[in-house]
């Protein structure tokens, strides 16, 4: 609904650039294979406030993760039961209702088989490029695409916000950065997966776009099917055996994987909570874990909470899941600037550093070597940020309320503990990593 | 039977004690190494290396007791305090890593659902460990 006739083009420069910024988290999370992505890259290649300011704006986006993800399940789950999709008060209450039982789920520690999760990315996978093969077989027109491409092409600024947007379909990055402590040799199996990541996104989503524009209009993409363009494109299939097989599987598996993705982001943020806990960034009492179950509860209870403030709007406005998209692209895109700009100031300051796995395609500033792909992923990502800045004004005030907030509360917090703004001096014998 | 390496996982209950005393004694003629570990579980929603301080408290005492309970039998374990995020496969690796030839569990009388259980550990360690396992079941009157 954004990029409209351009959605295509959209995710492909959003590929091109997620590839400069996989690469530093690559380089990044082999080095410091610890919980807590970029944020923990900011600390170490900075001070502990650039830490916290990186940190603080991915806990925005893994809350808006949460919202957006439990926003998504409910139009598909109108295939089963219609007022899902088409009632926005049954379809928020129901996302809350999502968020609320993932809440209480994680505060207790229930334990969830891996099992379920990684079968079922594997099946929605399988049925997602299947149905782009389909979909390219039954439904792609090169000639109407074209069209509807040029016929539908967005302004500058709504291309860019696409480009923004369009990062939501990597959110995977941060996480995968998180996994990396509780990885065998993530010095290699992190870049591969990371790697992995990109073509199955890329093939996927591309695909998907390009069949999409190919079924429907954009103008019906982005109303009838804004929340469920797999299930538009199952619709569309002239065969009706496909439609009848597809379309059912479809509301299951994208809910199901929807449902990880949201837990995914409740798991993310608590983790990410209880790591700035650790390093004294935040509050220790976000870090505080309960007697019984041993689970992060107060960060678990709070984030979940400010995830359904977000989801509030849902009962009232048409546009809700635009301004997500844009508070996520602020907060994802802050992450990421910081994650380039941390590696380029280690390759700076501390050159000796082990690097498990060192990017190639540098060049020499200073006598040190720095990798091109950061400094493209450092300036791409910088530019798109100050841009939704300027010309999305929910995430622009939202957006700086929360970081401004998030300051306030760091300064208070380290001045009532008697610490340092900018780092704690390390003890005698203490490892410096 | 000889056992020269024994893995002996602990938990706290009592029947570690009995579990502990067997392995001094088996493995005493040979002058084997006995190692006690203590799994402490890190459920999803922390960072692995999560330092949650009164699991850790709890699991020094109980690590100091067992090796009080091997120094009453004259004899010298080391111990070890593991983080992870099942006990099952940590169990089964550490045997693996340290090439025990024996893994003894102290296993107390449970139920579930009013049937005797196991829980999820020792069969875990019983379908999937590279050496001999004894369970020690500690008789409940």
């Amino acid at each position: 609904m954004v990029a409209m006739g351009a959605t295509p083009i959209a995710l492909g420069i959003a590929g091109i650039l997620f590839i400069f910024t996989a690469l530093t988290y690559a380089e990044g999370t082999a080095m410091f294979p610890e919980a807590g992505g970029s944020a923990s890259f900011a600390r170490h290649g900075f001070n502990d406030v650039a830490g916290f300011t990186a940190g603080w704006a991915l806990m925005l986006s893994y809350i808006v993760t949460i919202s957006i993800s439990a926003f998504t399940i409910p139009p598909y789950l109108g295939f089963f039961w219609e007022p899902f999709k088409e009632s926005p008060i049954i379809g928020t209450v129901t996302s809350m209702g999502i968020v609320v039982l993932l809440m209480l789920i994680n505060v207790i520690g229930i334990k969830q088989t891996s099992v379920l999760n990684v079968g079922a990315a594997i099946l929605d996978i399988t049925t997602q490029v299947s149905l782009v093969i389909i979909g390219f077989i039954l439904l792609f027109n090169p000639i109407v695409l074209f069209h509807r491409i040029i016929d539908n092409w967005p302004t500058t600024e709504n291309l860019i916000f696409g480009i923004a947007l369009a990062s939501i379909a990597y959110t995977g990055i941060e996480t995968m950065s998180q996994m990396a402590e509780e990885t065998r040799q993530p010095e290699k199996k992190v870049p591969k997966a990371l790697i992995m990541m990109i073509v199955t996104v890329l093939v996927i989503f591309a695909g998907i776009s390009l069949v999409s524009l190919s079924a429907m209009t954009p103008q019906e993409l982005a109303s009838d099917w804004a929340r469920d363009p797999v299930a538009g494109i199952a619709a569309h299939l002239p065969i009706a055996l496909l439609c009848d097989i597809l379309k059912p599987l479809i509301a299951i598996l994208a809910g199901t994987i929807l449902l990880i993705a949201t837990n995914a982001g409740l798991i993310g943020i608590s983790r990410l909570a209880f790591s700035l806990g650790s390093h004294k960034l935040i509050p220790v009492v976000l870090s505080r874990v309960h007697h019984q179950f041993k689970t992060p509860y107060i960060s678990i209870i709070l984030f979940s909470m400010i995830a359904l403030l977000i989801l509030t709007p849902g009962f009232f406005a048409a546009n809700v899941f635009e301004n997500m998209g844009a508070l996520y692209a602020f907060g994802s895109l802050l992450a990421f600037m910081f994650a380039h700009a941390s590696i380029l100031s280690l390759r700076a300051k501390k050159p000796e550093l082990a690097r498990p796995f060192k990017l190639g395609w540098n060049i020499r500033i200073r006598g040190r070597e720095m990798p091109i792909s950061a400094i493209i992923g450092l300036l791409s990502t910088a530019t798109i940020w100050i841009i939704i800045l300027i010309t999305q004004p929910y995430c622009r005030w939202v957006g700086a309320i929360w970081m401004v907030v998030g300051l306030i509360i760091y300064y208070i917090y380290r001045r009532k503990a008697h610490l340092p703004l900018t780092h704690i001096p390390k003890k005698p014998g203490e490892n410096i990593l | 039977m000889e056992f020269n390496k024994i893995l002996v996982p602990v938990t706290g209950t009592q029947a570690d004690d009995e579990a502990t005393r067997l392995a001094c004694r088996l493995t005493k003629k040979n002058k084997g190494k006995i190692w006690a570990v203590y799994v402490i579980t890190i459920k999803r929603s922390l960072p692995l290396d999560a330092e949650i301080e009164p699991e850790i408290r709890k699991a020094e005492g109980i690590l100091d007791h067992i090796t009080s309970v091997a120094e009453e039998e004259d004899y010298e374990i080391e111990t070890d305090l593991l983080q992870a995020r099942e006990a099952g496969p940590t169990i089964v690796d550490e045997a693996v890593e340290r090439e025990a030839d024996l893994i003894l569990m102290g296993v107390i009388y449970k139920k579930r659902f009013g049937q005797f259980s196991l829980g999820s550990v020792v069969p875990y360690v019983l379908k999937n460990a590279p050496c001999r396992v004894i369970l020690y079941h500690q008789y409940a009157t």
